[in-house]
């Protein structure tokens, strides 16, 4: 009894070790990152991570909402790993006070500002002077002092000396999302979003594109954040988000990849 | 703390549609009070049950529900803004959130006052010759009126303090459906605390001045 | 008045039919026995499954008719058992509560505020409130509304069950004031016998929600039947007498009944009224078949044995002596006794058994 309990006692213990070693190699490898991201990504980024966890042992949970909130809240001390923003100016309030992984940030997607009605819209609206008729009485825009797409539109009609008449039918919401929302709800005659959520919703139809070159420049940036446990997993991630698959699925929703 | 023009915009906002509202609702609670204490009819308890969802659902349930039956698409919504009236994104609707979410307690509290007001004493009445609304006026009225002091104290507290259903049904539109508690989640919101704090301040005193209201109504009913 | 109701109730159903026409009605029983109901059912406040209710010729309800006129217009005056004055009014304004109400052609008594008021001796408390009066102020000015009200018909709700005993002898009067002077009909509601002597014409006894008997309050309520519906100390004669003098040292009054015998009474200072009542209860007669000696009951009357009721244990003895009397002995004294009908008796009354009204 002795020496039979004595090898397998051995042969137990190499395996436990050999399982141990297997099993935390394995996990040793899947991470879950934490994304906060733009709300107008919502549809594309899902579809990327689908992809990217296809293939990669990680996995990857977005929160997507307005990007000025997002960044407040990895100010905050909200364990992000990887952030897109809408804007430069979040990306550069956080990249100040050091919150940024250095050498990480780069400049990703560029995106196009539309103006959109209800689609059973009976209003003729075809240029933002439209905007001043009297059958517009509401307009549906991100908060206009931080929410990125609510500060392009603003700052374009501002450029367009249209700001000041436009201001009192803004109707402010959370974000670019909710703007859509709104627009599709019917209770506002128009709305300001990117081109890329129009294009997702039947409910809305788009009266005026803002032309690129006279509208304001949009650029998504994203960045490692410095205080992610889980760097590793958030660069891999980060590199499939610049592969040639997933530049394609920005391209399907109607982003612009910038080089 | 800044007491800058938009404070007491806001505050004067808050405070006249908070008013308006709680006047708007007070006939109606009264009357629905009076026929839940003292008469029984079909369909009592339903009506009961409806009028005490507000007080138990989310608010913000509450103000989906508004939005479907205000918004433009609905059938309602449609004939009034035919009509060029305009509920959602419109003080209007600010008024509508408040009166539908206080009325729950405003009934709640005159009901309770005139089931406590003696029968007898209305029945008396009667047989002395004074028609129905000669008891209502001259009898139940002025026998319940601390609990309907109470119950519209209550409701324009709560009005004031009215969130989730203002926000879905008439938007967080600065100097227009912004109340007290919207431009404060607002400021917190865009970072800028100072004002914030300003609202906080503002809210806070408003509290203690109606809870300090509704313990002197106690104090002299205790005295009686 | 044409009474006839039938109305269902939590543990029985009360069902009456009367007719009567008194200036006070009495309707007699104990708690419970459905009087309250019945009060309001006739005032309008409360509903009646069959019946008819006619006053004066006029229909009040009527479920064959299917008339059912309002509390407002029955034009009737209802003084509950607990007064229910409005407590935020004053005395002037519950008293004239009811005065605006349109006057009813047969209730149009031509009553003056200053009339009731005085004789209700409440002239002083006008300015009061309501709720600084005491239990025998409340009820007076509770009856003064109704007054006021000029009804056609006053009911009155066991109007002087919350009062004590000595508060009690003191409004009795009152009513009694009120009936005489006012000539207004009463419903008076009571479970109490002396009540009923002293006030009513005409009484109903009704218990479980059924009317037993009806008729002469004193041959109605020494009768047998209901005999089992008063309490043990209640039963009571019932005498209106003219005051005749008093005799502070022998510590007693003298005073005469209708049929001209003279008894003694406890000491009066002085009579405020030259005819007023006295009551013994029946169970405070002694008596004899021989007139005894060396006694200290100061009265004894001769009289003839009229009836004798036996009842489980009691025996209900009427006697003539000059006016009826009422005795309760105990089935063994008759049979000691020998009593008869017609047996010649004297009945034994102490002076002090006598109580003044």
């Amino acid at each position: 009894m002795f020496q039979f309990n004595r090898g397998m006692h051995k042969s137990l213990s190499v395996g436990a070790v050999f399982f141990v070693l297997a099993f935390t190699q394995t996990t040793a490898w899947a991470e879950e990152i934490l994304v906060p991201a733009a709300a107008s990504l919502t549809d594309v980024l899902k579809e990327i991570s689908n992809g990217y966890q296809a293939k990669s042992k990680h996995t990857v949970r977005f929160n997507f909402g307005p990007s000025n909130g997002l960044a407040r809240q990895i100010e905050e001390g909200a364990p992000a790993d990887l952030f897109l923003s809408a804007d430069l100016t979040q990306m550069d309030n956080l990249d100040k006070k050091g919150r940024l992984e250095p050498g990480t940030r780069k400049n990703l997607l560029s995106n196009q500002l539309v103006i959109i009605v209800p689609a059973d819209s009976k209003l003729a609206i075809s240029s933002p002077k439209d905007l001043l008729k009297g059958e517009v009485k509401k307009i549906a825009l991100a908060e206009p002092t931080s929410v990125p797409v609510g500060v392009y539109s603003s700052k374009y009609l501002s450029d367009e000396g249209l700001w000041d008449q436009v201001k009192p039918k803004v109707v402010p919401v959370q974000d670019v999302r909710a703007t859509l929302a709104s627009v599709e709800s019917g209770n506002v005659e128009a709305g300001f979003v990117y081109k890329t959520d129009a294009a997702i919703s039947k409910k809305v139809k788009i009266v005026y594109e803002v032309p690129i070159d006279k509208g304001p420049k949009i650029i998504y940036p994203i960045a490692i954040v410095k205080e992610s446990k889980r760097k590793d997993a958030a660069r891999d991630f980060l590199n499939y988000v610049q592969s040639p698959a997933a530049k394609e699925t920005f391209k399907k929703y109607g982003f612009v990849i910038l080089d | 703390m800044i007491f800058s023009f938009e404070t007491w915009q806001i505050t004067l906002f808050s405070i006249s549609v908070g008013l308006a509202s709680t006047l708007l609702i007070l006939p109606f609670g009264i009357g629905l009070a009076w026929l839940f204490a003292r008469k029984e009819w079909p369909l009592k308890s339903i009506v009961e049950t409806v009028v005490l969802l507000p007080l138990v659902m989310p608010p913000v349930s509450t103000g989906l529900i508004l939005l479907k039956i205000f918004g433009r698409r609905s059938p309602l919504g449609q004939w009034l803004y035919e009509r060029g009236i305009e509920i959602v994104f419109n003080w209007k609707g600010v008024l509508i959130a408040m009166s539908v979410m206080s009325f729950p307690l405003l009934v709640r509290s005159v009901r309770t006052s005139f089931a406590e007001v003696n029968p007898r004493l209305e029945q008396i009445a009667a047989t002395l010759g004074a028609s129905p609304l000669r008891i209502f006026f001259v009898i139940t009225i002025p026998l319940a009126y601390k609990g309907i002091v109470a119950g519209a104290l209550l409701a324009f507290s709560r009005a004031l303090g009215e969130f989730g259903a203002t926000i879905l049904l008439a938007g967080n539109i600065p100097g227009k459906t912004q109340t007290l508690s919207l431009a404060i989640y607002n400021y917190v919101q865009l970072g800028k605390d100072p004002e914030a704090y300003t609202l906080l301040g503002i809210t806070v005193a408003l509290a203690f001045l109606f809870v300090w209201c509704s313990e002197w109504l106690l104090r002299a009913e205790r005295k009686n | 008045m044409r009474l006839n109701c039938r109305i269902p109730l939590a543990t029985f159903e009360l069902d009456v039919d009367a007719s009567f026409d008194a200036r006070v009605t009495a309707i007699f029983g104990p708690s419970g026995s459905g009087k309250t109901t019945l009060l309001d059912a006739v005032a309008g406040l409360r509903d009646i499954a069959t019946g008819e209710i006619e006053i004066g010729g006029k229909t009040l309800f009527s479920s064959a008719r299917k008339i059912n006129l309002s509390p407002q217009r029955r034009n009737i005056g209802y003084v509950p058992q607990e007064g229910a004055l409005f407590p935020h009014l004053s005395v002037r304004r519950n008293i004239l509560f009811g005065a605006e109400r349109i006057v009813h052609a047969a209730g149009a008594k031509g009553i003056g505020m200053e009339h009731v008021l005085e004789i209700l001796e409440i002239a002083h408390l006008l300015a009061r409130p309501v709720t600084k009066l005491s239990g025998g102020e409340a009820q007076r000015v509770a009856l003064a509304r109704a007054i006021l009200s000029r009804p056609q018909l006053l009911l009155l709700d066991e109007p002087l069950a919350a009062l004590d005993i000595g508060l009690k002898e003191k409004i009795l009067p009152y009513l009694a004031r009120v009936r005489d002077e006012f000539a207004i009909p009463m419903i008076y509601v009571t479970h109490n016998v002396t009540e009923v002597l002293t006030l009513a014409d005409w009484v109903l006894v009704i218990r479980g929600g059924r009317l037993l008997a009806q008729g002469a309050p004193k041959e109605t309520l020494t009768s047998g039947r209901a005999v089992r519906e008063i309490p043990e100390e209640q039963l009571e004669n019932v005498f209106t007498v003219t005051f005749v003098e008093s005799d502070k040292a022998a510590g007693r009054s003298r005073v005469r009944l209708s049929s001209g015998a003279e008894i003694f009474v406890p000491y009066l200072a002085q009579a405020d009224r030259p005819t007023f009542q006295i009551r013994v209860s029946a169970d405070d007669i002694l008596v004899g078949i021989q007139r005894p000696e060396g006694i200290s009951a100061g009265n004894i009357l001769p009289g003839t044995v009229r009836a004798i009721d036996m009842i489980d244990d009691q025996a209900l003895v009427s006697v003539d002596a000059g006016e009826d009397f009422c005795v309760r002995l105990t089935t063994g004294a008759v049979t000691r006794l020998a009593l008869d009908v017609g047996c010649p008796v004297y009945l034994i009354i102490k002076t002090r058994s006598f109580r003044l009204l």
